[in-house]
């Protein structure tokens, strides 16, 4: 069934875009850039980092542009003095949740997170950091997952089960104590199901999974790849429908 | 949902009621489940629906119960089950039980749990309607709503919107909970003014309290100032000043609790009620109850509060689902209307509700005005120390045998012994000790060490202008903080209001001398008979003295218009009760009507009993309302005052000669209530005839404005000089101000912590630094809590009989004897030890 084609405006621009899709796609494919940082293309979108929050023209209403369709009509502001400021406090609130050291993690210089905050203009934050103490599970003999640096994206458990389809990872607990946690809250090493494909470590946009062995730097993700492999599975399931 | 083809759809009704406090769903399963089950299968005729569940708490096992039996019923009759009434419609409804999570109210989080997964929310759109339960169309209610349904089939939609306003028809039950009279369940239409929940059907706050907000629609809720009563209960209003409907939660809240407490705790609900998944209602909420936890601990800063303000609108703009977005409104909103809080906890410390136990010594010290030490002096006096517990009361409150006799002693209020028997006594046993000292050779000797806690010359001078207890409270600090202070007063002699206001029989004036002779030994200059402003100029006490503090209080009588005040025999209550205090002749009749409630109009009706005539108190409200202090007013029914209530003056009558002959009242009935939770009185027909000879003013006192000419000194719209909350500083620089002048007429402990406030901040000025502690000693006593605190009752001073004491102008209320004050320190329960109590 060939979708509609629906016309709209973003950033005052007259674009099209299809029905069906979301803002931050039809956004991406007309070349406008969003940032975001929970969504990873090809796996379902979840809107839990916020910072692709746009602007509905006309309103004082923010979406949530990876997970918002586009609608016949919107016209939508990627951009305003608003929209920076939240974005960057959502950065901010990521950075003191937990103990980010980028001096020390392996993915310093390769973190989505730390070139979000350095796009965004963070060159300190205002609140006072939580210094929580966390674990760092070293169990699985080729991975290694650090609680301090995870900022609870989820692509790592949307990757694992709808792309390998393991199911390894689930959040456990609520609120501030959600913390990411492997089958049935076991250590990574234990986990049955974990088929070490690796696809967890390659999704996550910080240095919170990692492969061992490596240092400081070192760790360079391969998010596009997984990315590519996740798209092409969502069309062929899509397809099949 | 009618219209989408599916072969499933599902109903949901929304039990799982998690608001903490709310019980209008549980009440109504519980009281009549067919009717929910009644509405939920006309909505699964209309809707096309097979499959019904209800969520109910698992909390509510009486619900589950009943409604399990319910839905039996309903299938043994064919009301639940195949073939429906023979229409050939199917339906089935399930009872499923929620674990209890808050979050789990959101309808996509209440899908996903009955899933089998975790209650966490998920974007909308798609909306249930398109995409719910299994991925069905699903329309999902709440439990009232589904009550409503067969009610409105039967009678139809007009009868619905006839009740409730036009955008929000019908009625809705909501929990009124707090601190007012009646508390418990009411429906109502929709569009009530909150104040009719609040006064017609609360009644009101308990006597003697005031209301101060409501909050509604649960624990994400905003808080609506008393200001802001008029408000109608409907979903629009509620949202136009920041709170909501939510679940009918209401919760009323008076002077006892904290603005930023209850923002405090129902942040500390929400961020533990969060589900996690999004980063502003994970994080933010978070970070927000830091913040608000160190503003009640008192190490908040000016800056978090702004911080506060901007991670509440980014939560509330950008959260994935209902709870998150409406979680910052109490923040919100106490941060709009109760501003002065806030600032005062991060400011000043100051807790004035007294919840916030950081920041209080112990309740009486935080509701003292003065914040007298108290368990210290209790304590100094029980381990036997008369002369050490004396030097902790003066340094703390310099005027202690004069507060121990006028002052309103809030420090009552919220004394602890009170959970027990009754507070303890705390106002007498400081009048005790300082009569003690005065009345004996201890005097001397005290002023002497008194006075060697005076701080080395500083060379600063200060001028004070008015020796009230405000400007005698700010005097005395500045000496002993080492200044060289001079007091300027237009009359003839210091006290002010203590002096020529409030009469012998209530504070000997041989008790004020005492204290006056305390503050002139620790150095303070006194000038007489100058006024300030007039005899000598603003401009040149600014060129003299490095600061100016001004405390005139209020001496001019407020205008009433009334026919007949020019009358002879009319007098205005102060110069009245001056002209007595200065013993002069003073001749009113011998029947003298009082028009007023306050303390000026009680002082003058029993200070007219001693001159033998009758006194007769017109008043337009009702006795609780009088802002009297109470003893006065139970003392003044017992000397023979007379009291009319509810009446308003309205001529006074006189005979051919000029002088009074009667006065005429009009009625009032009590309407609507005003912004200060009092009722209004609204005049009536009936017009009342009181005969008299003589009528006394006493409606109220403001201050002199021409002071304030070209003064450079800025002025509130109702007359009160302008000055900084924290710092009592003036539009003038190097000029403050403080007491009734800038309160308006008010009370000695209130008036007297502003001059003791403003003391500590113009030494700051004018030294650089902070020397305030310098003065006060390190008091050792014991820390430790008492093993049994006295089990005697409360010692109450002891009343002279009634016929007695209307015929002298000797004092009225005698004090404790040294045994009756002991055994009232040991009655103290310790509530300072708290901290080391906690700390073992
Ligand atoms: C009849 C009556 C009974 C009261 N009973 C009680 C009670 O029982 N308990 C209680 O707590 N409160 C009571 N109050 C209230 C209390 O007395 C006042 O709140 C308090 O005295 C205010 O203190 P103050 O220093 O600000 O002003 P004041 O006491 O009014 O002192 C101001 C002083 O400034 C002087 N002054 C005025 N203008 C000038 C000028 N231009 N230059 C120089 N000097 C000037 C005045 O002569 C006066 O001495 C009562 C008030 C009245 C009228
Ligand atoms: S481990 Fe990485 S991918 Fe997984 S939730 Fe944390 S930050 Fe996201
Ligand atoms: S707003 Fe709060 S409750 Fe809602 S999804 Fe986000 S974390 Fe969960
Ligand atoms: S000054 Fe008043 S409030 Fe303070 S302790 Fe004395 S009586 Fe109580
Ligand atoms: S990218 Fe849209 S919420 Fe994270």
């Amino acid at each position: 069934m060939p979708t509609k084609t629906i016309s709209v405006r973003i950033d005052g621009e007259l674009v099209t875009a299809r029905e069906g899709q979301s803002i931050l796609e039809a956004a991406l494919a007309n070349g406008k850039q969003i940032p975001t940082l929970c969504y990873l293309k090809g796996l379902s979108a979840v809107g839990a980092c916020r910072v692709c929050m746009v602007e509905l023209a006309g309103t004082d209403r923010l979406l949530p542009a990876c997970t918002t369709p586009i609608q016949e009509g919107m016209s939508i502001k990627t951009a305003s003095a608003k929209l920076t400021q939240y974005r960057r406090m959502a950065v901010e609130l990521l950075l003191v949740e937990r103990n980010h050291i980028c001096s020390a993690c392996v993915s310093n210089g390769h973190c989505e997170l730390q070139s979000l905050a350095r796009s965004l203009g963070i060159t300190h934050v205002r609140y006072s950091y939580n210094n929580p103490r966390m674990t760092v599970d070293m169990t699985h003999p080729r991975f290694v997952l650090d609680q301090n640096r995870c900022i609870l994206c989820t692509r790592c458990v949307r990757v694992c089960a709808e792309v390998e389809g393991a199911h390894v990872w689930e959040v456990a607990s609520r609120g501030i104590y959600s913390r990411i946690v492997s089958d049935l809250k076991d250590d990574w090493g234990k986990a049955s199901n974990c088929t070490g494909c690796g696809k967890c470590v390659q999704a996550c946009p910080t240095g919170a999974l990692a492969e061992k062995g490596l240092s400081v730097m070192e760790m360079v993700k391969q998010s596009d790849a997984v990315s590519r492999l996740a798209t092409q599975r969502a069309s062929l399931v899509n397809g099949a429908r | 949902m009618a219209k989408a083809k599916a072969d499933t759809k599902y109903i949901i009704c929304n039990a799982d009621e998690g608001d903490p406090g709310a019980y209008m769903n549980r009440n109504e399963i519980e009281g009549d489940p067919h009717s929910l089950l009644e509405g939920m299968i006309i909505g699964a005729y209309v809707m096309g629906a097979t499959e019904g569940i209800i969520y109910v708490r698992a909390e509510y096992p009486l619900a589950v119960s009943r409604l399990t039996k319910a839905i039996e019923q309903a299938r043994e009759y064919g009301l639940l089950g195949a073939n429906i009434l023979d229409r050939g419609f199917n339906f089935n409804i399930q009872l499923v039980q929620g674990a209890g999570a808050f979050v789990c109210g959101e309808e996509t989080a209440l899908i996903a749990s009955l899933e089998g997964q975790a209650g966490r929310p998920r974007p909308r759109p798609p909306y249930p309607a398109q995409r719910g339960l299994w991925d069905k169309p699903t329309n999902i209610n709440n439990v009232e709503t589904w009550y409503n349904v067969a009610p409105i089939v039967t009678r139809g939609p007009a009868w619905f919107a006839e009740t409730g306003s036009a955008k929000s028809p019908g009625t809705k039950v909501f929990s009124l909970v707090g601190k007012i009279q009646n508390t418990g369940l009411v429906e109502m239409p929709l569009g009530t003014p909150l104040k009719s929940f609040i006064y017609d059907i609360g009644e009101g706050a308990a006597p003697g309290r005031r209301v101060k907000a409501v909050q509604t629609g649960g624990p994400s809720g905003g808080c609506i100032p008393v200001e802001m009563l008029d408000t109608p209960v409907d979903y629009e209003s509620l949202a136009q000043i920041g709170s909501i409907m939510g679940s009918g939660g209401m919760v009323v809240m008076d002077e006892d609790n904290c603005m930023v407490d209850v923002a405090r705790y129902f942040i500390e609900f929400t961020h533990s009620e969060s589900c996690g998944k999004c980063v502003p209602c994970r994080v933010g909420l978070n970070k927000a109850l830091r913040i608000l936890n160190a503003i009640t601990k008192g190490s908040g800063t000016r800056e978090q509060m702004n911080l506060l303000d901007e991670l509440g609108r980014m939560i509330r703009e950008c959260s994935l689902c209902a709870l998150g977005q409406s979680a910052p409104n109490p923040v919100l909103t106490t941060m709009r209307h109760f501003r002065e809080e806030y600032e005062d906890h991060i400011v000043a410390h100051r807790c004035r509700a007294g919840v916030c136990q950081e920041l209080a010594l112990s309740p009486c010290e935080n509701s003292c005005p003065l914040r007298m030490n108290i368990p210290r002096f209790l304590e100094l006096y029980q381990e036997g120390r008369l002369e050490d517990a004396f030097e902790s009361v003066i340094l703390d409150n310099p005027l202690p045998a004069s507060t121990g006799r006028v002052c309103q002693h809030p420090c009552d209020n919220r004394c602890r012994r009170q959970s027990f028997d009754e507070v303890v006594n705390m106002r007498e046993v400081h009048r005790f000790l300082a009569d003690a000292i005065y009345q004996s050779d201890l005097f001397e000797p005290m002023l002497e060490r008194i006075r060697a806690r005076k701080l080395a010359p500083t060379g600063r001078k200060v001028a004070v202008a008015g020796s009230g207890p405000t400007g005698l409270t700010a005097a005395f600090y500045l000496a002993m903080l080492g200044h060289d202070v001079t007091v300027f007063e237009e009359r003839s002699e210091a006290g002010g209001m203590l002096r020529f206001a409030i009469p012998e029989y209530r504070l000997p004036k041989s008790v004020l001398r005492k204290e006056l002779d305390l503050i002139e030994g620790v150095g303070v200059k006194m000038v007489f008979n100058t006024r300030i402003g007039f005899d000598v100029p603003l401009n040149e006490l600014a060129s003299q003295f490095d600061a100016v503090f001004l405390s005139i209080g209020t001496w001019k009588e407020s205008w009433l218009y009334l026919p007949g005040t020019e009358l002879k025999n009319v007098h205005p209550a102060l110069p009245f009760l001056e002209s007595v205090a200065r013993q002069e002749k003073v001749v009113t009749g011998a029947r003298v009507a009082i028009i007023g409630g306050g303390n000026a109009a009680i002082d003058s009706a029993r200070t007219v009993m001693r001159m033998g005539a009758s006194a007769t108190i017109l008043y337009r409200r009702e006795r609780q309302d009088m802002p009297a202090i109470d003893e006065e007013i139970q003392a003044a029914e017992d000397e023979g005052v007379r009291f009319v209530f509810l009446a308003a003056p309205h001529r006074i009558l006189g005979g051919a000669d000029g002088s009074v002959k009667a006065i005429e009242i009009v009625k009032t009935r009590l309407g609507e209530y005003d912004k200060s939770g009092r009722r209004r009185p609204m005049p009536t027909d009936e017009v009342q005839r009181f005969e008299c000879d003589s009528v006394i003013l006493a409606v109220g006192e403001t201050f002199d404005q021409d002071f304030c000419r070209a003064s450079g000194l800025e002025l509130k719209e109702e007359g009160t000089i302008i000055v900084d909350r924290f710092t009592y500083e003036t539009s003038r620089p190097n000029f403050y101000a403080g007491g009734d002048v800038i309160t308006g007429a008010s009370n000695v402990s209130n008036a007297m912590s502003c001059g003791k406030q403003a003391a500590q901040k113009m030494d700051e000025r004018l030294m650089g630094e902070q020397r305030w502690e310098r003065i006060f000693p390190d008091f050792e006593y014991s820390r430790t809590a008492p093993g049994e605190p006295s089990l005697s009752r409360r010692h109450a001073a002891h009343d002279l009989p009634a016929a007695l004491r209307v015929r002298s102008q000797q004092e009225v209320v005698a004090g404790l004897d040294p045994k009756e004050a002991l055994e009232e320190c040991r009655r103290c329960l310790r509530c300072d030890l708290r901290a080391t109590v906690t700390a073992n």
